[in-house]
């Protein structure tokens, strides 16, 4: 057995324990981010950061195995500093966005892209519900909005925005049945229940969420990616199928995995501001598996592994593996195989597994 | 040779040219020699690309079929490593060293100047032509030459951004030429020995053509002498050297020869034996005398002690123990070694010593390892000799990848047979019965020579089952590094033996519980290695009486940079920085002023002159917020900007980081970002203080060592230059180094002589003979041609925003 310190107490702890374990059987709680029980260590995102009084040193938790007489320090301003600096870094290459510039200009917060998503499945009802929930019936028609959310929509710089506002016009005639202005006295009663509960239209401006800076065209191609290419455009909604193909050229440039991302969570939790300048020398790449249903966003990884060290043994279904070194690694499939042909069978443990919305599902969001 | 260019040219007419059939029997071949064992990757990837030029996607396919290696290993080894090329490369490379002493001397002016001769742009690296590829390698370790360019094996020093046509051509030209032949001495009778010394430094000083002639000579006049390829001298900025041991002992030495020197040299001091030939070597002499005034300046005529001060001056210092015999000895021979005692230290261990009375001896002497963190080597060597393990390997890091420093390369070189004795007592003190040698592929000389002393002491007896009639039996091999810095860190070191990408893991588990394989490994740096057998043949005594009361012994440098003698040199601990560069290096050349030497490379720091009297020693280094490191020692001048200084070593471990931890992947890609501002005067103060307090973190929150000390060269320029830093965020380079930051003019001076016009590689200067030449900054690229050739001095370069 080990004599250690952990803030300032002191216990016994046998030989090949991890600090993070020792500390947790304590009860104090450290971050992580590429660590995972029962997965390989890797030590690379370096959030569980700790200080050893005893040498006078910043470790890992996560790895670092505890030693004779270490004097421990799990939180305090420094080793608080250092986290909030790791986390910060690993913003700076993370080049995404946790929101849609379409919702955080809604005054409103609605969630467009996800509606987008509902509706190119061809799920009506779905995107209804989720208008209902999360509009107030004045704002559900959106006919006193100047149409922030189309002006803003990434889609117009390459041709012209999506349209949101119709298509929420079709869904709210489509709900009441008529297209007068009047709203029927059931959504009425429901308007007032909601309102209280109603999250608050700045919600979306005012949590934590990571931007992409200024994007190139290159990139912005590779957004286009995340539309059906060749498909119909309308100005005008009538229909319930107008509407679908109409949202099939949403560019998702929202986060799959914002309501689920480890990343995101720490930020906020550490008060961490997303850095000014990113570093645009991550670029963005989009690969899309239209068979598994496989989305992979090379700029929101944050080269944690986990999905690779799951992935290792496996030998009949190739898996993703880093390419090159420094600060141009790169998540990717092997340079042998087509990304079309990794990860048949693992793609659901890999997505569970991603701390950021890098690994997602094409089609749907990720649940926490 | 033809045939094989034929070869290769035919692959790269067109860039698939290789049928899928050839690339998958070459693959075959290759794996049936290698194995297909996992752990071979790297192997089984520098064998298809020696064989084919580059990796084809197809053999990488067939690679994954018929071994156990999978996809994503294969993947990433073979995208990690820089050696190993995607896309083929021309015929010949040319590879542009960018070690720290070729940077100050301006090798981004050259590596800029050879891609204009050959017309390659930024998308490719291959001339159009496929007869050459330029590559910018970390360090030829050539650093007293600099600045080095290599095309293919040939090694061109002291290279100028003008010379880039004539090199090429040059390079044409000599690749008819035949290789030397050496030819075994004749006779017991000699009257003379003749050394040249054949480090990587002196071939490429010219030493070769040197010893052709002397061949020459020998032949032309049929001498009775002794030609002997000697190691690394040291005196590496003055190469070649030849030295000659007459019959009474009389040792004389020459510097800098030059080919049409040889023959005077030679019948200075050797008769020939035949009359006939007797006379023709008067009759040359004397036609020599009247027909010229050559003989007067010529080295022959200088009295011995003028002639060989400038060596005295810089070997009068130094103190050898890992370099002793320096200049004596023949790499290659084993019997020679053993002449001079070597190998004794070794019988000693196995016939008569305990291992814990060996590790005794070691705690005794104080030696520290010498990799740069100097761990005392007896804590390291007990805790692999207590391991229950039966099985432990010790390796022998060779992986020397600092710009700007070569010692482990010139030991490699010169003492192989040294290295193998230290490492095959470590084997036998730890109770290993492997060893491995980690050579960095970029040393194919150290490889070679290596390779070449392992198979003597197979056939002598000294490796190999039953060393010297004991139980002990030890096999050394060599594993050749793939281009990665951060493999010189033992656990990237281990993990890039082991056939995965080289990135570090967190220690403990140290190597010497749990290294290679899950085995105990011993991880010693080349120098340490060499140190071994003189502490055992001498007593600890010895070496713990050499140094300061913390840091014992000798540590090798490699002097280069600004100082007018540069080379290998091995000094005693705790002499001053300033004795180094002033008695050993004779000052800073050229008359400028001694600004700052640049101590322990990428994670070492720059010590301004006015701390200069601080001693070599781990501890006061460290104090400094420099560190021994490896050994580099790179002398600045007044010319040199600080600020350039970081982003050069920032640009350096940012490229050479593994990309595993947060702080040393993106931490420093933001400090290489605000010094490139820094650098284009773009940078206000805050970010000056944004860069400092970054430095803070990724020193303490980097992962392995590379990344903690990858700070250094920044924290130490603004701790000790902060008014050269400052100057930046106002748009001025003090020094002018920082290209954005000046502009080429012509002063008044200028005669219109037109050699800059002619010089100009971008038509920046229009041709006006006999009036003042005026250069067009629009078309400029301040490549420094126009400056080198002025006759009158009359280019300047002043800040822009002065």
């Amino acid at each position: 057995m080990l004599k250690i310190r952990i803030d300032n107490t002191g216990y016994e702890v046998p030989e090949g324990t991890t600090i993070l374990d020792a500390a947790g059987k304590a009860g104090k709680e450290i971050p992580t981010l590429c660590h995972k029980d029962g997965v390989t260590h890797y030590t690379s995102c370096m959030v569980c950061m700790i200080k050893d009084r005893h040498t006078d040193k910043f470790l890992p938790s996560c790895s670092a195995l505890v030693q004779d007489g270490m004097d421990i320090v799990t939180s305090g301003d420094e080793v608080t500093e250092i986290r909030k600096k790791a986390v910060a870094l690993l913003l700076t290459e993370h080049r995404a966005e946790c929101e849609a510039p379409c919702r955080i200009v809604c005054p409103a917060g609605l969630n467009i892209p996800l509606m987008n998503r509902h509706l190119s499945a061809g799920d009506m009802k779905a995107a209804s519900e989720l208008s209902r929930s999360e509009l107030t019936a004045e704002e559900f028609r959106c006919i006193s909005c100047p149409g922030y959310c189309e002006n803003a929509c990434r889609r117009k710089k390459t041709d012209t925005p999506v349209s949101i506002r119709n298509i929420q016009l079709f869904i709210y005639s489509s709900i009441s049945g008529d297209k007068t202005i009047q709203r029927p006295d059931k959504q009425q009663s429901e308007k007032t229940e909601k309102s209280t509960k109603a999250i608050d239209p700045g919600h979306v401006r005012n949590q934590f969420s990571s931007r992409t800076g200024k994007l190139e065209e290159a990139e912005m191609l590779e957004w286009l990616k995340e539309c059906e290419p060749g498909i119909p455009r309308h100005r005008e909604i009538p229909s319930f199928d107008m509407a679908g193909e109409e949202a099939k050229s949403c560019m998702h440039c929202d986060c799959r995995a914002a309501g689920d991302c480890r990343l995101r969570d720490l930020a906020k939790h550490m008060a961490v501001k997303d850095p000014r300048g990113k570093i645009t020398g991550s670029p963005i790449t989009k690969k899309i598996n239209h068979q598994t249903g496989l989305i992979f966003e090379s700029a929101k990884c944050v080269k944690c592994a986990l999905c690779v060290r799951i992935c290792e043994d496996s030998t009949d279904d190739p898996a993703l593996c880093f390419l090159h070194r420094g600060f141009v690694t790169v998540l990717s499939e092997p340079v042998t195989e087509s990304f079309e042909n990794v990860l048949r069978k693992q793609a659901d443990a890999v997505i569970k597994i991603c701390p950021t919305g890098a690994l997602s599902w094409f089609g749907k969001a990720r649940e926490a | 040779m033809n045939k094989e260019q034929n070869d290769i040219e035919t692959r790269c007419d067109n860039c698939s040219p290789l049928n899928e059939e050839e690339i998958r029997k070459t693959v075959e071949e290759v794996v049936g020699q290698t194995g297909r064992d996992g752990e071979k990757v790297i192997l089984i990837l520098q064998e298809v690309q020696k064989r084919l030029n580059f990796l084809p996607s197809e053999a990488l396919k067939h690679i994954c079929r018929i071994t156990d290696i999978t996809p994503g290993q294969l993947s990433g080894v073979a995208t990690f490593y820089s050696q190993f090329r995607h896309i083929p490369a021309g015929e010949h490379i040319i590879k542009i060293c960018t070690g720290t002493a070729c940077h100050v001397k301006g090798s981004t002016l050259i590596s800029d100047s050879f891609k204009r001769t050959l017309g390659i742009d930024e998308s490719t690296s291959t001339s159009i032509d496929k007869l050459f590829s330029v590559e910018e390698v970390a360090c030829l370790g050539c650093c007293t030459l600099a600045p080095v360019v290599q095309i293919d094996n040939k090694t061109y020093g002291h290279v100028r951004p003008n010379q880039t046509e004539e090199i090429i051509n040059d390079f044409l030209n000599s690749m008819d030429k035949k290789g030397v032949t050496e030819e075994p001495p004749e006779g017991d009778q000699i009257d003379a020995e003749v050394r040249i010394g054949l480090g990587s430094c002196c071939v490429a000083g010219g030493s070769r053509e040197v010893l052709e002639s002397v061949m020459e000579v020998k032949k032309d006049y049929e001498l009775n002498i002794r030609l002997k390829a000697v190691g690394c001298v040291g005196v590496c900025n003055q190469t070649p050297l030849l030295e000659i041991v007459t019959g009474d002992h009389l040792h004389s030495r020459y510097v800098n020869v030059r080919k049409e020197q040889v023959e005077e040299i030679i019948l200075k001091h050797v008769k020939p034996r035949n009359i006939s030939k007797r006379i023709k070597s008067g009759i040359t002499d004397i036609a020599n005398t009247f027909l010229s005034d050559k003989m007067l300046k010529s080295p022959v005529n200088l009295p011995g002690e003028v002639r060989e001060k400038y060596l005295d001056g810089f070997l009068n210092y130094q103190y050898h123990i890992a370099t002793i015999h320096s200049g004596v000895l023949s790499p290659d021979s084993f019997d020679e070694y053993t002449l001079f005692g070597g190998f004794s230290a070794l019988e000693k261990c196995v016939r008569y010593l305990d291992p814990r009375n060996i590790i005794d001896q070691f705690l005794q002497s104080g030696l520290r390892g010498r990799g740069g963190a100097g761990f005392p080597l007896a804590r390291k060597w007990e805790t692999t000799m207590n391991s229950a393990d039966s099985t432990k390997y010790v390796v022998c890091n060779g992986d020397e990848g600092d710009p700007g420093a070569f010692m482990d390369r010139m030991l490699l070189e010169s003492f192989p047979f040294r290295i193998i004795e230290g490492m095959t007592i470590a084997g036998f003190v730890t109770g290993a019965s492997s060893g491995i040698f980690y050579i960095r592929a970029e040393y194919p000389l150290a490889v070679s020579r290596v390779r070449h002393a392992i198979e003597v002491c197979y056939e002598k007896g000294v490796l190999g089952k039953n060393i010297y009639g004991s139980s002990f039996s030890f096999d050394i091999s060599i594993f050749e590094g793939a281009g990665a810095f951060v493999c010189g860190e033992e656990t990237a070191l281990i993990a890039s033996l082991e056939g995965r990408r080289g990135t570090p893991h967190l220690r403990p588990p140290y190597p010497a519980e749990k290294g290679y394989r899950g085995h105990p490994t011993l991880v010693n740096n080349v120098e340490t290695l060499a140190s071994v057998p003189w502490i055992l043949n001498n007593g600890s005594d010895a070496f713990r009486s050499v140094g300061t009361p913390a840091s014992k012994g000798t540590k090798v440098f490699a002097l280069a940079g600004k100082v007018a003698r540069g080379g290998l040199i091995e000094v005693p601990m705790g002499i001053t920085i300033r004795d180094i560069v002033e008695k050993i290096g004779g000052g800073v050349a050229g008359n400028r002023k001694f600004k700052a030497v640049q101590i322990g490379g990428p994670s070492g720091g720059c010590i301004p002159e006015s701390m200069a009297d601080t001693p070599v020693d781990f501890e006061e280094l460290n104090k400094l917020g420099a560190m021994m490191g490896s050994g580099g020692l790179v002398v600045l001048d007044d010319t040199d900007c600080m600020v350039d200084m970081a982003k050069y070593f920032l640009l350096f471990t940012h490229r050479q980081s593994c990309g595993k931890c947060t702080f040393c992947r993106v931490g420093t890609k933001v400090m290489l970002d605000i010094i490139d501002r820094l650098s284009k005067g773009t940078a206000t103060l805050a970010d000056l203080n944004e860069l400092e307090e970054l430095c803070n973190s990724v020193r303490d929150g980097s992962l392995c060592g590379l990344g903690k000390t990858a700070p250094n060269p920044v924290l130490t320029g603004i701790r000790y230059f902060r008014e050269e830093y400052e100057a930046h965020t106002r748009g001025i380079c003090p020094t002018g180094k920082c290209r954005d930051l000046i502009k080429y003019v012509i002063t008044d001076r200028c005669n219109g002589c037109t050699i800059c016009s002619l010089q100009c590689p971008v038509d920046a200067i229009p041709y006006t003979p006999y009036e003042k030449h005026v250069i067009d900054h629009s078309l400029c690229t301040k490549c420094d041609n126009c400056r080198i050739v002025c006759p009158v001095s009359a280019i300047e370069t002043p800040n822009v925003n002065a």
